[in-house]
């Protein structure tokens, strides 16, 4: 059933009207694929994290405290509210309204450079004080893992970028608007993963 | 007119999503420990992951197979980080 439904959305030229029917996730089919081995990725990072913490409780308590949980707080914060913004920017483009759209999806792309600038001052406090991958298995697991997903927010920036290009000379409108929802779902996964990583990293302990 | 049936779930939800954070960052910051500590904000990350699965993706909306991927890498996820803390105790 589902390689039927897999063949009718891969031949049918208006994809959306098979969305509906249907009920495929928001964007192109493709992205949901991308977007699941992403998560996989992430969890496998997130157990390793756990179980190596699990041996080695009191050093990752010790050098957790070490961590700015101010800034984790604001980029959290950040994130959420980007999302929000490309929620809004779905919103618009569904209506027909394009520039509401790329003025939406701007104010994503702003709190994704806040994002940007916080976590940069963060490495480069730890940087300052000679912290790097090896200097412990905390530290390890914290830069790597943030670092990835700081890559995340880097690569959904550009899609967000190129889908607010597009809307701004009107390439999107309410009947067509896959690109749009398509970013849109890339940029919630970014999110969507910053939610347990924060947590997990700056607080559990 | 934005499509307010869309919109205003997901305002509140956004405001949910905040206060969820600030509760979060307040439980770091005043140093708390232990593993019911850890599971309670572990549950506040995961419900704010079906929360942005479900509204800001929009996954409410979907029937079939696509409905579940995101709830069950939380669950996953949810289970591994639940289990490797209980045995770190």
């Amino acid at each position: 059933m589902c390689i039927i439904r897999l063949i009718q959305f891969w031949t049918c030229e208006n994809r959306e009207t098979i969305m509906e029917k249907n009920n495929w996730p928001p964007g192109d089919l493709v992205i949901w694929f991308f977007i699941l081995a992403e998560l996989l990725v992430f969890g496998v990072f997130f157990a390793a994290y756990a179980f190596t913490r699990a041996n080695n409780v009191e050093l990752f308590n010790e050098y957790q405290l070490h961590l700015d949980r101010n800034a984790a707080l604001i980029n959290t914060v950040a994130l959420i509210t980007s999302s929000y913004f490309v929620v809004r920017a779905v919103a618009a483009i569904r209506d027909d309204n394009s520039k509401g759209c790329f003025h939406w999806l701007l104010a994503a792309l702003f709190m994704g450079v806040v994002f940007l600038v916080v976590k940069g001052m963060e490495y480069h406090h730890h940087f300052s004080l000679g912290i790097n991958l090896s200097t412990n298995t905390f530290y390890m697991f914290y830069l790597s893992l943030t670092f990835f997903h700081f890559l995340h927010v880097i690569l959904g920036m550009i899609i967000l970028l190129a889908v607010a290009l597009k809307a701004r000379s009107g390439g999107y409108s309410a009947a067509e608007h896959t690109g749009v929802e398509t970013g849109a779902s890339y940029w919630h996964m970014v999110d969507l993963v910053w939610m347990i990583l924060f947590p997990l990293v700056y607080v559990m302990r | 007119m934005e499509d307010k049936k869309f919109i205003r779930p997901c305002t509140l939800i956004y405001f949910l999503l905040l206060g969820l954070t600030v509760t979060t960052w307040f439980i770091g910051t005043q140093g708390l420990s232990g593993l019911q500590i850890s599971l309670l904000v572990l549950g506040f990350a995961l419900i704010k992951g079906q929360l942005i699965g479900d509204y800001f993706m929009g996954l409410k909306q979907v029937s079939g197979f696509w409905r579940w991927p995101v709830t069950l890498w939380l669950i996953l996820v949810g289970s591994l980080v639940t289990y490797a803390f209980m045995i770190s105790i």
